[in-house]
């Protein structure tokens, strides 16, 4: 579904100093990959990457089978959520769903009708007026897993979507996320600064260190392996 | 006039619709001192009395001072929407002429009442007067008898004059000086300069802020106190004869070249020099009529002083010094 | 490496860069005016201008070192007495002449201060006595506005420090206080410096003759009185010349002062000592800034009210008056916008010094005084055309220019901060052009885009300046009108016209406030 293969990409740094980043990976239907590391490794750039805001040196991004390196962000089948602004405070919740469907807001009664039904999945109906300084933070990130829902695009890029969250909010989300993700068969990819989210929500998980993916494996397996020196010592600061 | 212009200008008439139409009689545009045009000036009398006879609209535009109004006119040039250019005065003629800007009057100038006889082919007279420190004699007991006791007494008056770069009268008074002091001007105007309370741009202001009290003496004319005579009937105002005598001003109106309306701007001229526009000078410009017995003045013009000598500059010489003199008189009073 | 820069900014930049070397190649091309001469350059053998200069010069230190002095000891009062009543209408007041139009302001002067006024100054207002009231009336809140947030920044606990070693006021002083304001204080001072060397409504209207000329009076008058272009240019370089100076030894100070439109003070009370003597400064100073407008107010009432109102040229200037301010306001927030469009993408991709840069030339207006651009424009149109064709779009454009760092400093962290946070955003929702515009841009920066707007047109609908150049007895404003008013002492006519002229000004102010920016604030 996902594929990303020899993905490349300089950074140039301030100071002068050139970082090159090298990605592989891929991601099935239904599946939520974590992607976990030390910040600065990467993993924000290779969401952005993903998502096209980034440009790529070179390499390939399959989406279904089809290459989307040379199309811009929004012709891209993929969603993203950050980490906060999601929604524009000036809208109600209502618009900021549907204008992910049309950004010109003009909408069917079908879609309409799709957007309550989102909204309802996700226990927000009833909150359709409100703006978003009337929500609370886990009530936001839900509008933004609502949008993602409506959008039925095929991948999902989730740039820690949580981490402003306490503990139990996120299990909670992580839960629905995973029900979301199974029903449209999407491929997610959820960075995250917290191993426990993995664990909750991956099957497999993604090592980002210095622009590599220096492992992929089982969840539980990634997060024993104390063979890789990176992996004990992000596990042991965090 | 560009494009942008127009259309602010006519954006403006629609927004405004308070002008009538102007479009059905001919507009005669003259340029002429703030003074002139106001309410209790020769302006509107003039105007009614011009429009009865000439079928058109008469558009009087006030700018500030003489000096002024010829600064302006180089500004617009050829463009100028002026078709006569009224209260220059003798000292600027020259440089006037040199402009380019006028037409010969080709009227036949009357014999005037001016102490002199006119031969200027450009530009016609309408009235004449002299400068002169007006005082109120309650208040300043003994006023200075000369130019050089005004100068030279530090204690003397304190004093509102006008600035040479923009007004005649404060032009008048700087010739004034050189005719007195000639080389030694400048000293001259730095012992003065301690005691003048203002440089106004006109007259106007010159003269308002004295009749508030804000000075001893006003730079005016000896005609000055015929206004307080005979308008207010207040006989405190009067005018300090200086033995040196005082310098004259002929006040001329010119008809410019690039007018639209040159049949109507002679009809003006002509209108000028008859009794029914000299008549009206006296009692609103306060100045002598240039075409007038003086038997027929009014009883007020009887009793002011006698300014003779009469002191004038070749207009020639003016038009080549007045930058330099102008300059030594900036350089004095900044000393 | 970025993907997408809007270009247009460089067409506004390009649009500026002509609008400013333009006249400076009419100033430069002197050599070329109708009776030139070489020894026309020599400025230092001209006596007068010599004496224009150390004016310039004298009363500019003058007002700078009192303004100064005074705003020390205000900002020190309000800095102690943090928690005084009508703390935040004092504020109001002292950022009023900032918004006042000078001209309103010289005319609100002269009623408290003239001859007829309510305190008359010595044997005349005209002359330095006014230029320095004027120039510490628009300077000290100014100042104020400026050194209080280096007073607020002193720690606490320096204060409980102090209490506990018992230092006396004068100690407190010199180990508390000028320590943190002296890095300030020079920046202030500069800027206050270069405000009054630059100052040319004040001293063209309380100037009172060529004994108190500064060089922009100069300027205008060799232009408009001697007519002499020369002299004009070689004054408008000279002044050129120390702007440009100035500008070099303020880019060297390390700490350049910040104006900020609105300031707050934080309540936390200051110890209770001396609380009469600082109520007193405080009191003093709000009656030294709110006597002249309330004077001015007074004045008008008393004024041939109707007289004034019924005049059509009113009307008529008041019509361009109101041009100006709304063309200047639009084209000074499209500029502004369009430049900020760019360098927040450059900020927000790390190349913070072209954004600095970009952002930096919107405010050239700092180093290349308005009226200087006048010059250059009437000395370079005057060989060609009619001056007076040209009125409107050079005062609209000069206005537009004056505004243009307002409208950054208001817009631009608001811009950023939305093109960091939206800006994928949008991109991953296909929100472009106008659905962008419409759902997403005009709602997060109306406000401060209503703001920007109200700003400059009371900025350009009071102006008196390069309307002065280039205004005729048909293109009158407002402030020209004002000003004739004022030059014939015409006060009770003139005071009159200066509340009709405030009101329009506030009203458009507001209206553009309100109307654009919409009353809700829109916030997380």
């Amino acid at each position: 579904m996902l594929h990303i293969e020899q993905l490349k990409f300089v950074y140039h740094s301030q100071s002068g100093l050139n970082t090159e980043m090298l990605f592989n990976l891929s991601a099935a239907p239904g599946e939520i990959l974590s992607i976990i590391g030390p910040s600065g490794g990467g993993k924000s750039t290779l969401l952005n990457l993903i998502a096209g805001f980034l440009p790529a040196q070179s390499g390939i991004i399959r989406i279904d089978d089809k290459s989307v390196q040379n199309l811009g962000p929004a012709q891209r089948p993929l969603t993203m959520v950050f980490q906060q602004h999601n929604l524009f405070p000036h809208l109600d919740l209502f618009t900021n769903v549907a204008l992910g469907i049309n950004p010109s807001l003009k909408l069917t009664d079908d879609q309409q009708d799709e957007i309550h039904d989102a909204l309802k999945k996700l226990s927000l109906d009833g909150l359709e007026k409100r703006k978003p300084g009337q929500l609370s933070g886990g009530q936001r990130q839900r509008v933004a897993l609502a949008r993602a829902l409506v959008r039925r695009q095929k991948v999902l890029l989730l740039d820690e979507p949580f981490a402003a969250l306490g503990p139990a909010l996120r299990q909670e989300l992580i839960e629905i996320l995973k029900s979301l993700v199974e029903q449209k068969s999407m491929a997610a990819l959820l960075v995250s600064h917290q191993p426990e989210d993995a664990l909750l929500a991956s099957k497999r998980t993604a090592f980002i260190h210095q622009g590599k993916v220096c492992a992929i494996d089982e969840t539980s397996k990634l997060l024993n392996n104390t063979a890789e020196k990176a992996i004990r010592e992000y596990l042991g600061s965090v | 006039m560009n494009f942008s212009h127009k259309l602010l200008t006519g954006t403006m008439l629609a927004l405004l619709f308070a002008f009538p139409a102007l479009a059905e009689k001919p507009l005669l545009t003259i340029y002429t001192y703030d003074s002139f045009t106001s309410d209790w000036g020769p302006g509107p009398k003039v105007k009614q009395a011009f429009e009865k006879q000439c079928n058109c609209t008469l558009e009087l535009v006030g700018l500030e001072d003489g000096v002024s109004l010829l600064n302006r006119l180089k500004l617009e040039g050829k463009n100028t929407r002026a078709d006569i250019v009224l209260g220059i005065d003798t000292n600027l003629t020259a440089e006037a002429r040199e402009t380019g800007l006028f037409e010969a009057h080709t009227l036949s100038i009357p014999e005037s009442s001016l102490p002199q006889s006119w031969t200027d082919q450009i530009f016609v007279p309408y009235d004449f007067g002299y400068f002169a420190f007006v005082y109120n004699r309650e208040l300043l007991k003994t006023p200075p008898s000369s130019l050089k006791d005004l100068v030279e007494n530090p204690d003397g008056p304190s004093i509102l004059i006008q600035d040479p770069r923009t007004s005649t009268p404060g032009l008048g008074l700087l010739l004034w000086v050189k005719k007195v002091y000639g080389e030694n001007s400048d000293k001259a105007w730095n012992k003065l300069s301690e005691r003048i309370v203002t440089v106004s741009k006109g007259w106007s202001e010159a003269y308002g802020l004295f009749l508030k009290g804000e000075a001893d003496m006003v730079l005016s004319y000896t005609t000055s106190p015929a206004y307080h005579i005979i308008a207010e009937k207040d006989e405190r105002f009067a005018a300090a004869r200086f033995t040196e005598g005082h310098y004259q001003q002929i006040e001329v109106a010119g008809l410019l070249k690039s007018s639209n309306h040159k049949e109507l701007s002679k009809q003006f001229l002509q209108f000028m020099l008859s009794q029914d526009f000299q008549n009206i000078i006296p009692q609103t410009n306060w100045m002598y009529p240039a075409f007038m017995e003086s038997a027929s003045l009014p009883d007020g013009f009887s009793n002011l002083i006698d300014p003779s000598p009469s002191l004038l500059f070749e207009d020639s010489i003016i038009a080549s010094k007045r930058k330099s003199w102008v300059n030594e008189w900036l350089e004095a009073m900044t000393r | 490496m970025m993907r997408r820069q809007p270009v247009s900014a460089y067409w506004v930049l390009s649009i500026i860069g002509l609008a400013v070397l333009t006249p400076m190649a009419g100033l430069l091309a002197v050599g070329r005016l109708p009776g030139f001469e070489p020894g026309d350059l020599q400025f230092w053998s001209s006596s007068y201008i010599r004496r224009v200069l150390l004016f310039s010069f004298w009363q500019a230190f003058l007002s700078t070192l009192i303004s100064l002095t005074l705003a020390l000891l205000v900002a020190r009062s309000i800095a102690k007495r943090g928690d005084f009543p009508l703390r935040n209408l004092l504020l109001r007041l002292f950022g009023l002449p900032l918004v006042v139009p000078s001209i309103v302001a010289v005319m609100g002067i002269i009623s408290v201060y003239g001859s007829a006024g309510w305190f008359p100054v010595g044997r005349s207002l005209y002359g330095l006595n006014g230029i320095l009231i004027a120039h510490v009336f628009f300077n000290l809140p100014l100042a104020v506005r400026l050194l209080l947030p280096v007073w607020q920044a002193i720690p606490e606990h320096y204060d409980q420090l102090a209490e506990q070693l018992r230092f006396t006021a004068w100690q407190r002083w010199i180990h508390i206080e000028w320590p943190t304001l002296r890095e300030n204080i020079p920046g202030v001072a500069l800027l206050v410096f270069m405000l009054c060397l630059t100052s040319f409504a004040v001293v063209l209207t309380l100037g009172g003759g060529p004994r108190s000329s500064t060089l922009e009076v100069a300027i205008y008058q060799s232009l408009r009185f001697d007519f002499d272009p020369t002299q004009a240019v070689v004054l408008a370089l000279l002044q050129l010349m120390l702007c440009l100076l100035i500008a070099v030894i303020g880019l060297s100070l390390q700490k350049l002062p910040e104006v900020e439109i609105s300031i707050s003070v934080n309540s936390q009370a200051g110890a209770a000592s001396n609380r009469l003597y600082h109520n007193s400064v405080i009191l003093v100073t709000a009656a030294f800034i709110g006597m002249p407008l309330l004077a001015m107010i007074f004045d008008a009432l008393r004024g041939p009210v109707i007289d004034v109102l019924s005049d059509n040229k009113l009307w008529l200037a008041a019509t361009y008056t109101l041009l100006i301010g709304f063309a200047a306001a639009f084209c000074s927030v499209l500029a502004g916008w369009l430049l900020l469009r760019t360098s927040s993408v450059l900020a927000n991709h790390g190349k913070i010094r072209q954004a600095k840069w970009l952002e930096l030339v919107g405010s050239v207006v700092y180093v290349v005084p308005p009226l200087i651009l006048g010059t250059g424009y009437f000395v370079l149109l005057s060989q060609h055309v009619v001056i007076a064709d040209w009125v409107f779009p050079i005062v609209i454009l000069i206005n537009s220019m004056m505004g243009l760092p307002f409208v950054i400093k208001v817009l631009s962290p608001v811009m950023r901060k939305n093109q960091m946070r939206y800006d994928n955003l949008c991109n991953s929702l296909a929100l472009h052009g106008w659905n962008k515009w419409r759902r997403v841009d005009w709602p997060l920066l109306r406000k401060p885009l209503g703001l920007a707007a109200a700003l400059v047109s009371a900025l350009a609908m009071g102006d008196l300046g390069v309307i002065a150049l280039f205004g005729s007895a048909d293109t009158t404003t407002l402030p020209l009108m004002l000003y004739q008013q004022l030059g014939a002492y015409r006060i009770p006519q003139a005071a009159v016209t200066a509340l009709f002229l405030l009101l329009l000004c506030l009203l458009v102010f507001w209206s553009l406030e309100r109307g654009l920016g919409g009353r809700k604030d829109v916030t997380h």
